[in-house]
């Protein structure tokens, strides 16, 4: 039984991460060689079966470990990635054209492709849950603040890739678009790059906005937690705390983008959430490799013993 | 049809609000003059002319109200105008309205010590609810906390002295003598952070009173527009030909609108709530804050480690944490451990531990029973009891069909989750000065591993297998083993307000994604002018528009959209 359900989740991690090199290329091939509207549906379909074969994949590990598949590391990896696809799927159902799928595509690949071939074989068994994890809040949390990380990881990148384009004074796909550089033209590329950068800037703060939401849900229901196990709602752990600081980090972002009015103002917004950027990491990752405080769940092996 | 050729006339010049909330009887036309910083969200509202509006308030104001039949009421005209002095403004309004002068002088001739208090106040107010600060706080707030990660926590003074010695100093400057003058060894309690909360918390208040709840006042003052220039003006908008106000109505109520419809005026809303839930967002953070407050300052805690079958009183483990700390009628409470066990995996890791306890008053009955587990406390009269921890007690052996005797077993090796008890059973000779024995080494309640009085392996036995070994002719029987449950406990009042302010925090921050988004249209002939804006989801607003204004039917008479 237990070899059927490891096979099974080989076979969906490789169907996941074969038709998601495959949308990379068509995302290269559309944005460099040229657009094609049947190869981008395609790409479209292969998102939605990507998105199938890695929610397959994570229910076939909530039945053979008969937990929520979040116990370690390798697991919030996974549903990291699940997550970005989600965020991916969004916009179709809205029927919003933007630039998600730019960013998710590549994070849902480096994610998937990090915890399958960067972390070692063990890591990949599911884990026991020890007592403290034994409990209804583990799905709650734990999908919440992924989620949360998701959402804020897609607005920060949206910013940082607002700041690039703003900054860089002459970029090679503008170039390629007019040749000559005539004033009409020039006019036409300084246009479009300011709806460019204005989209950027609305679609960052939506996300990050949705993210922001999940982010409170996700620490305040930690708390929850914490005051039924640890005997206090706030303990003052470092991974409670950078997730506090993420949290202000991202109010200030939300704060300071409600009192600009002038759309000039956008790298300074920019700017915070690139930060939030950095700090998700600490947050997500750096936390778990000290391997220090009451979060030590998801941690290294090699590192923490 | 005068009247309305009245208003339209009124129109192309100025432009007013009628305010549908009010339907007091009578009354006059009162103008209100509002400052730009009061309503940041002015456009929606309108810009008059001061020369017009001593023309509108000598106006017969009981004939416009019948104008609209819609707002029954007084009518009042919302004037905003490039931000006029305070005093000013209020001699503006007493004048117009007619009120009585005195209230205008007793302002302006009072320059006694409450109106410099007042003063002051309203200079404290807008030093506090300035954003720049609340930002700065907000950003030193999580700068303090990101490095209270960095140094650790609670060390005695001498490892500071190492760590953060001069010649090695952190960073350059952040050396031990900065580290304990400044309390970042105990970051969370120091006062610089507390005192930065402090000062978020008033800003927070602050920030509520004089930004956020003026705002809220100008949201709620819903209103339609008679010009059609003014709908243009906005965000978006859009013309319909060939179309009835009342489909348009119709369509937007079906699409989740608040709808108000005024002869060929019509206005809707949808997401107010989105408008307000900041609000309560900081109100929620201010209560947490005092939850927090609260916890910090009047909580019990304390932790104890009981052998099974043991108790212990409730008030003699428990230790104040603040000054606030006051003793309930519970603190007599004796607890009594009725069974400790530990659940185990197949493959040796622990799986749950269990405690069963009861409580019993003074006079030794029983309040409540209850077998806790890791994320299972107990709860009874205020105090919580959590499962925290666990310890070996003792070992039940018998020697030789004698006993059992009792040994204790004492922790060799604490370090985390590897733990390591070991104990001595004496045999022949105990007064002799080398005495001999078995020892018995265990890492957990499952299994005992025996030594011999050489220090050679004997062998391992489980305790409720009752499986004797026999050591050099010695048959040891291990009987039970015996552990201690580890419990902490707590009295918090605090939480329940830190409670209500966590619902009303993810209640609010979920709302707060709401869009408020609004929608003035007015009927011009056949043709519907439809303005609106939204604040939040301003890139979707006008595809949900465009989508919503397809479906409004196109007239083929037009004597039907005359009927109106």
């Amino acid at each position: 039984m237990f070899i059927i359900f490891a096979t099974l989740e080989q076979i969906l991690t490789h169907i996941s991460f074969s038709i998601i090199s495959i949308v990379i290329m068509i995302h290269l091939i559309n944005f460099s060689v040229y657009e094609n509207q049947r190869i981008h549906n395609l790409s479209v379909k292969g998102m939605i079966a990507t998105f199938f074969s890695i929610t397959g994949f994570l229910i076939i590990r909530w039945i053979s470990s008969g937990h929520f598949p979040l116990s370690n590391l390798y697991e919030s990896l996974i549903f990291l990635s699940w997550s970005f696809s989600i965020i991916h799927m969004i916009p179709y159902f809205l029927n919003q054209k933007n630039y998600f799928s730019t960013i998710t595509t590549p994070s849902v690949i480096l994610t998937q492709g990090f915890s399958t071939s960067v972390l070692s074989n063990d890591m990949h068994q599911s884990a026991i849950l020890v007592p403290a994890l034994q409990s209804q809040w583990l799905m709650m949390h734990v999908s919440m603040m992924l989620l949360s990380y998701t959402a804020l990881l897609c607005g920060s990148l949206l910013s940082i890739a607002l700041l690039v384009i703003t900054f860089r004074k002459n970029s090679g796909f503008f170039i390629n678009m007019n040749k000559n550089n005539n004033k009409k033209k020039n006019h036409f590329r300084n246009l479009h790059k300011y709806q460019l950068i204005q989209h950027l800037d609305y679609w960052s703060y939506r996300v990050i906005s949705l993210g922001f939401t999940s982010l409170t849900i996700g620490i305040l229901s930690g708390a929850l937690w914490a005051n039924e196990t640890w005997g206090s709602y706030w303990n003052w752990d470092p991974k409670e705390t950078w997730a506090f600081i993420t949290w202000t980090i991202f109010a200030i972002y939300l704060h300071i983008r409600k009192n600009t009015k002038c759309q000039g103002q956008s790298t300074n917004t920019a700017f915070v959430a690139s930060i939030g950027f950095i700090l998700i990491w600490v947050c997500y990752f750096g936390i778990n490799l000290l391997g220090i405080g009451f979060h030590s769940y998801g941690s290294f092996p090699l590192i923490h013993h | 049809m005068q009247v309305e050729v009245e208003a339209a006339d009124l129109t192309t010049t100025s432009v007013f609000v009628v305010r549908g909330g009010a339907r007091r009887e009578g009354g006059d036309a009162r103008i209100y003059s509002i400052t730009q910083q009061d309503a940041p969200h002015s456009t929606d509202v309108i810009i008059a002319q001061r020369r017009r509006l001593g023309v509108q308030a000598e106006a017969k104001p009981d004939r416009k109200v019948r104008a609209l039949p819609e707002a029954k009421g007084k009518k009042e005209i919302v004037l905003f105008d490039a931000a006029p002095p305070v005093r000013e403004e209020a001699s503006v309004r007493g004048s117009i309205a007619g009120e009585s002068v005195p209230e205008v002088k007793r302002e302006s001739s009072g320059l006694d010590l409450r109106v410099l208090l007042k003063k002051s106040s309203k200079r404290i107010l807008a030093v506090l609810s300035n954003l720049p600060l609340a930002i700065g706080e907000m950003f030193t707030i999580a700068t303090l906390m990101a490095l209270a990660t960095v140094i650790d926590q609670g060390e005695p003074p001498d490892f500071y002295f190492q760590k953060y010695s001069e010649d090695n100093s952190f960073w350059g400057f952040l050396n031990w003598k900065w580290v304990l003058y400044l309390g970042f060894d105990h970051m969370f309690t120091s006062p610089i952070f507390l005192g930065m909360l402090v000062l978020l918390a008033a800003s927070l208040m602050a920030c509520t009173y004089t930004t956020q709840i003026p705002m809220v006042k100008v949201a709620k003052r819903w209103s339609f527009m008679h010009s059609t220039e003014a709908i243009r003006k906005q965000e978006y908008s859009d013309s319909l030909s060939h179309a009835s106000i009342r489909d348009l109505g119709v369509i937007l109520m079906g699409a989740g609108y608040e709808v108000f419809l005024s002869g060929p005026a019509l206005y809707a809303f949808k997401g107010l709530a989105g408008r307000f839930a900041p609000i309560g967002v900081h109100l929620a953070m201010l209560l947490i804050m005092a939850g927090a407050t609260l916890t910090a300052a009047g909580s019990f805690r304390g932790s104890v480690t009981v052998p099974q079958g043991l108790n212990f009183v409730v008030g003699d483990v428990l230790e104040p944490t603040g000054f606030l700390s006051r003793p309930t009628k519970f603190f007599n409470t004796e607890v009594h451990v009725n069974k400790f066990s530990i659940d185990y995996h197949e493959s040796g890791e622990v799986s749950q531990f269990h405690s069963d306890l009861s409580l019993f008053n003074v006079d030794g009955k029983e309040l409540i029973r209850k077998a806790i587990s890791v994320n299972d406390p107990l709860r009874y009269g205020g105090i919580t009891i959590y499962q925290t921890d666990w310890d070996f007690s003792a070992l039940q052996v018998s020697k030789d069909g004698e006993g059992p005797f009792n040994l204790a077993m004492a922790p060799l090796q604490i370090n985390g989750d590897k733990k390591l008890y070991g104990t001595f059973l004496p045999i022949g000779e105990t007064e002799s000065s080398n005495v001999k024995g078995i020892s018995m080494l265990a890492r957990d309640l499952q299994s005992i591993v025996l030594y011999d009085q050489e220090g050679k392996f004997a062998g391992v036995r489980r305790p409720n297998s009752k499986l004797p070994i026999d050591i050099n002719g010695t048959r040891i029987v291990i009987e039970d083993a015996i552990g201690s449950t580890g419990l902490d406990l707590k009295i918090d009042p605090g939480v329940p307000i830190v409670y209500t302010g966590f619902g009303a925090l993810m209640l609010t921050t979920c709302i707060s994604f709401l869009s408020h988004s609004q929608i003035w249209a007015l009927q011009d002939g056949t043709t519907v002018v439809v303005g609106g804006k939204t604040n939040r989801a301003k890139l979707e607003f006008p595809e949900e528009m465009n989508g919503l204004l397809n479906e409004v039917p196109e007239l083929v008479g037009i004597n039907d959209a005359m009927d109106l």
